[in-house]
């Protein structure tokens, strides 16, 4: 008797998961029948937004209850924002581009994803839509998401890299340094200075308290080729193997015991930085902004010290793309236009952001979001501010990091001959732009 | 009859033609793809420094762990088969591991173990510490291991458990009851007749358990970063990063040539044959 | 020392290290989901060990705003659909391995082992395709599909492993009397295979539930739970969400399956006084 009622139990529950996933799949199907890419569509039923940015809980709150229902409000289109990891999207643009069947209307991604997919052939030319009008866009931006003169993304958000500091660090300041000089970024405000910094610091404190995200999927890796290398030998890759180069890599090596050993588990510094097991921290502001937003009378945002060729810094930017054969393109430019219009660019700088044009870098209120933008603006504004952008290799972006992680394991935490390593890394780095057709000088 | 003869082709048949379906065939067609595309040096990537490392610290781990682990569960599961007062409970408790997916398992024990997290505040606060034990970064790649397997041995032991005491759960109480009427003790109960009828299980158990290990990644990733490589993190990070598919696909196989080798090692030495039936 | 006093010690002991395990298992997980209620500055107080206020409201933004209840609904389907598929299919498998000596039975065995090692993260692409093709993108169907092919393997192998465990004896006994093979595996196997196929089950459902890539890739709609907060845990931006967010996704993951946990662990100790004779 329990057997039967456990088979017809189970029968039933395959009946009906059967019938719901059926019912599931014929919502879906209606709104991605309409396969042909044609432009004489009224209003679509819904634009799917598929994002590796803004994810954060909070971040994707803004989005959802704040921006797309002002989106909607003005053009009556439903928007669906999906948040994905960088793999997860490649692949399922990948498989629907392949196949002939996207449903995806619109892509967001930090500017060397962006460009992955694009080299990937996945991403439409913009060139052909309706002129974006009363703003300007960083035309080095622009300029990025550009390939063989065809505009493949456009800027949507700008971010940079800086440094944060717990101002209780400020109390064990090093002699010859003051607290003005970090914030305004004068030229006190040098890497032999922040030696200096972080030594005493770990010696009166009795731990290290500079950290790094050099995690498995941390940012450190900027800060090697897009901030010491620019700082040390004026270029990214160019003088890799030069003597300056070997003078940056003892630096390093100098400057890591008053590191926190914990540096390499870490994937943004955000935590630590709120758990104060560190006080002076870099990373990207993506990472660190809600940190901010959580104890913002703590912390300062200042921009990186200078090395003896500048200020070396990254600037990058969320990139907002098309995917080839979207089921919806025109309404989705609907959208690329409303996201980067000034008015709307500006509330985006409210909650802490940094715009991609410039109209909106006027306004800036107080508390969290002013100190972020400061500390940006600080960094940009120094006479020797050294601005880089990531070179873009398209699908050998990772291999490229890998050089210059693989060379730091190497060289700073395994103490293996200097010179060889840089020999051989520099090797594979060349070798590396070759394969991606690089042409021109190198970065 | 002669279509009885074909009785177990037929009853696998489904399972079979399900799995060719959606992984042999997709998965040939990617190998070929990728091989075609790439001209790798097999022999170029099993000299490779962080191959071996990675290849090194698999097996290290599965040695640290599994024997633990299996003999863990097998003294928890006989213990859980008599019948106690709350052993409903302590199953319920000892069973909720399972749930946990490797990634959240990492999280938690990383809370635990980092240096302000919940095992350091709890010592320096009782006074036995001064500063915390540091369990992650690269020169703590020991303590890092430790972490590791202190984690997996806290997750893992629950289906490793469930398994076995399914087993013994199976073994039919006549057998042990005929045991007693011969006045056997407790010790050779457990040594002539449950263990015996348990190979079968500890087959099945021991074979998944380390085709796991042979996978571990998303707990050395959340623990340890790359500090210790592992063959899944490697093999995903060659895909995904370095976008060197042959190199990648190397690493799996390997992964699965390892599985069936000691797959293989297991069916011969755990053999339980007098339970079947021979056509 | 009298028997009464050495009994009472024996059971003490025991009674000590059942309390120590249990303890040992529950203590991280209560850690966890004391993080995920804490209050965002008690949890960031290096002084405090245990927090001392608590907030639901970790859990709501996770709950509501990240739409996990619709996501939880989409994962208790798609578990139940892939044990129900992988146990048609697999517990045949099992029982056809288990019984019967037939050439080629080892090499079968040792494929399948062999099928089961390759993450589907590498044949994703092509995978994809062919759920398109198949019209299953986007669908629940498809996802429980996508996880039937992860399970079988192993609802093979412990279904396998069970049935080895039933002596054949019991089985002719039936046949003996009038039952035919099937009839006699309806009515005896299967309800001794109860506690295997009861952690098989266990296990399916937990697999199924915590798949992340492949439910994340095949579906943008209805998507499953970890598809919609996973991303929190891993990712690019994945650094950059507060540990308590973490937490709290974690601990919403949790408690459903533990729930489901609660209900199979009946069938994992068979019942008292199975009685054949």
């Amino acid at each position: 008797m329990k057997r039967a009622v456990l088979s017809l139990f189970l029968i039933g529950v395959l009946a009906f998961a059967v019938v719901a996933s059926g019912c599931v799949s014929k919502e879906e199907t209606t709104p991605t029948t309409s396969e042909q890419p044609t432009e004489t569509e009224t209003t679509p039923a819904k634009l799917i937004w598929v994002s590796s940015q803004l994810n954060p809980p909070e971040e994707r709150a803004f989005v959802e209850e704040v921006i797309l229902p002002l989106f909607k409000k003005e053009t009556g289109i439903d928007v669906e924002f999906v948040p994905m990891s960088h793999d997860q999207i490649l692949t399922r643009l990948k498989a629907e581009v392949e196949s002939g069947k996207v449903t995806i209307d619109l892509v967001t991604e930090g500017e060397v994803a962006m460009r992955e997919l694009a080299e990937a052939g996945l991403l439409m030319n913009l060139d052909g839509m309706p002129a974006l009008t009363g703003r300007t866009f960083i035309p080095k931006f622009v300029e990025y998401g550009k390939m063989n003169g065809n505009q493949k993304f456009l800027p949507f958000l700008s971010g940079t890299y800086i440094m944060i500091i717990n101002k209780k660090a400020f109390d064990y300041l090093p002699d010859g340094l003051t607290k003005e000089d970090v914030i305004k970024g004068t030229d006190k405000w040098t890497y032999d200075a922040f030696l200096a910094w972080a030594k005493k610091l770990k010696e009166e404190t009795g731990s290290p308290k500079v950290g790094f995200p050099a995690g498995v999927k941390g940012l450190f890796v900027r800060f090697l080729h897009g901030f010491m290398y620019p700082a040390f030998t004026g270029s990214q890759v160019k003088n890799f193997d030069s003597p300056e180069a070997v003078q940056m890599w003892e630096y390093l090596k100098e400057l890591w015991p008053y590191v926190h050993p914990a540096s390499t588990t870490w994937d943004a510094i955000g935590e630590p930085m709120l758990r104060e097991e560190v006080w002076i921290g870099w990373d990207h502001i993506a990472r660190f902004k809600d940190a901010l937003f959580e104890k913002p009378d703590q912390f300062v945002v200042v921009p990186v010290p200078a090395g003896p060729k500048g200020r070396g810094f990254i600037a990058g930017f969320v990139g907002v793309g098309i995917p080839k054969g979207a089921p919806h393109s025109e309404a989705a430019w609907k959208l690329v236009d409303f996201l980067t219009r000034p008015d709307i660019q500006v509330k985006f700088v409210e909650r802490g952001f940094l715009p991609a044009v410039k109209e909106a870098s006027e306004a800036l209120p107080e508390g969290p979001a002013k100190i972020l933008a400061t500390g940006v603006t600080n960094q940009l504004t120094t006479p020797d501010a050294l601005n880089v952008l990531i070179p873009g290799l398209g699908e050998k972006g990772g291999a490229f990091k890998d050089v210059y992680r693989e060379s730091f394991k190497r060289i700073v935490l395994e103490n293996e001959d200097m010179n060889k390593v840089l020999k051989e890394e520099a090797e594979r780095l060349r070798a590396l732009f070759k394969e991606a057709g690089w042409s021109g000088e190198l970065p | 009859m002669k279509w009885k003869s074909f009785l177990p082709y037929f009853l696998i048949l489904p399972a079979l033609a399900y799995l060719v379906f959606f992984i042999a065939y997709p998965l040939t067609q990617s190998f070929i793809l990728i091989f075609k595309e790439s001209d790798i040096q097999v022999l170029k990537v099993l000299t490779d420094r962080n191959f071996l490392m990675a290849l090194k610290y698999t097996l290290a781990l599965a040695v640290a762990i599994i024997p633990i682990q299996v003999a863990l569960a097998l003294i928890l599961a006989v213990i859980m088969n008599k019948g106690f007062k709350g052993r409903d409970l302590a199953l319920y408790a000892l069973i909720i591991p399972l749930i946990i997916s490797d990634v959240a398992g990492g999280l938690i024990w990383y809370s635990i173990l980092a240096p302000y997290g919940f095992l350091n505040k709890v010592l320096i606060n009782i006074g036995i510490l001064d500063s915390p034990i540091y369990f992650f970064g690269y020169q703590f790649r020991n303590m890092e291991f430790l972490a590791i397997v202190l984690a997996e041995l806290w997750r893992l032991t629950a289906p490793v458990f469930v398994m076995i005491l399914a087993g013994l759960q199976m073994i039919s109480k006549d057998y042990i009851e005929a045991a007693e009427v011969f006045g056997a003790t407790y010790w050779i109960k457990l040594r002539r007749i449950i263990f015996p009828l348990l190979k079968p299980t500890l087959q099945t158990v021991l074979l998944i358990r380390t085709i796991w290990s042979m996978q571990i990644f998303g707990i050395v990733w959340v623990l340890a970063g790359r500090d210790i490589p592992v063959l899944a993190g490697e093999a995903y990070y060659q895909m995904t990063e370095l976008k060197n598919y042959g190199v990648a696909s190397i690493y799996v196989l390997v992964i699965a040539t390892l599985s069936i080798l000691l797959g293989a090692l297991y069916l011969k030495f755990l053999k339980a044959e007098y339970l079947e039936v021979k056509t | 020392m009298s028997e009464e006093i050495k009994r009472k010690l024996k059971q003490t002991i025991f009674y000590t290290l059942i309390f120590i395990v249990v303890s040992w298992v529950l203590i991280p997980l209560i850690i966890s989901a004391l993080y995920a209620f804490a209050s965002s500055s008690e949890y960031y107080n290096p002084n405090r060990i245990i927090p001392h206020s608590f907030t639901v409201s970790h859990i709501k933004t996770v709950l509501i705003t990240l739409g996990a209840l619709k996501g939880i609904k989409n994962s208790i389907l798609v578990a139940l659909l892939t044990i129900t598929i992988s146990f048609i299919l697999g517990v045949p498998a099992g029982y056809s391995l288990a019984k019967f000596v037939f050439p080629l039975r080892d090499s079968i065995k040792l494929s399948i082992v062999g099928l089961k090692v390759f993450p589907l993260a590498i044949m994703a692409v092509p995978l994809v395709k062919l759920y398109i093709r198949l019209r299953l993108i986007d669908t629940l169907l498809g996802v429980a599909l996508a996880h039937t092919v992860i399970a079988l393997p192993y609802v093979i192998f412990i279904t396998s492993s069970i049935f080895v465990g039933i002596p054949k004896e019991y089985e002719e006994a039936a046949m003996v009397f009038g039952l035919t093979r099937f009839g006699s595996f309806l009515r005896i196997t299967l309800p001794l295979a109860l506690p295997g196929l009861a952690a098989a089950a266990m296990f399916t459902f937990v697999m199924s539930w915590n798949e992340v890539f492949m439910a994340a890739v095949l579906t943008l709609h209805n998507r499953t739970l970890p598809a919609q907060i996973l991303s929190l845990l891993a990712g690019a931006t994945g650094g950059a969400t507060p540990a308590y967010y973490k937490f709290a996704a974690a601990f919403i993951m949790i408690l459903p399956a533990m729930l489901f946990v609660f209900f199979a662990r009946k069938y994992l100790i068979t019942m008292w006084g199975i009685s054949l004779k």
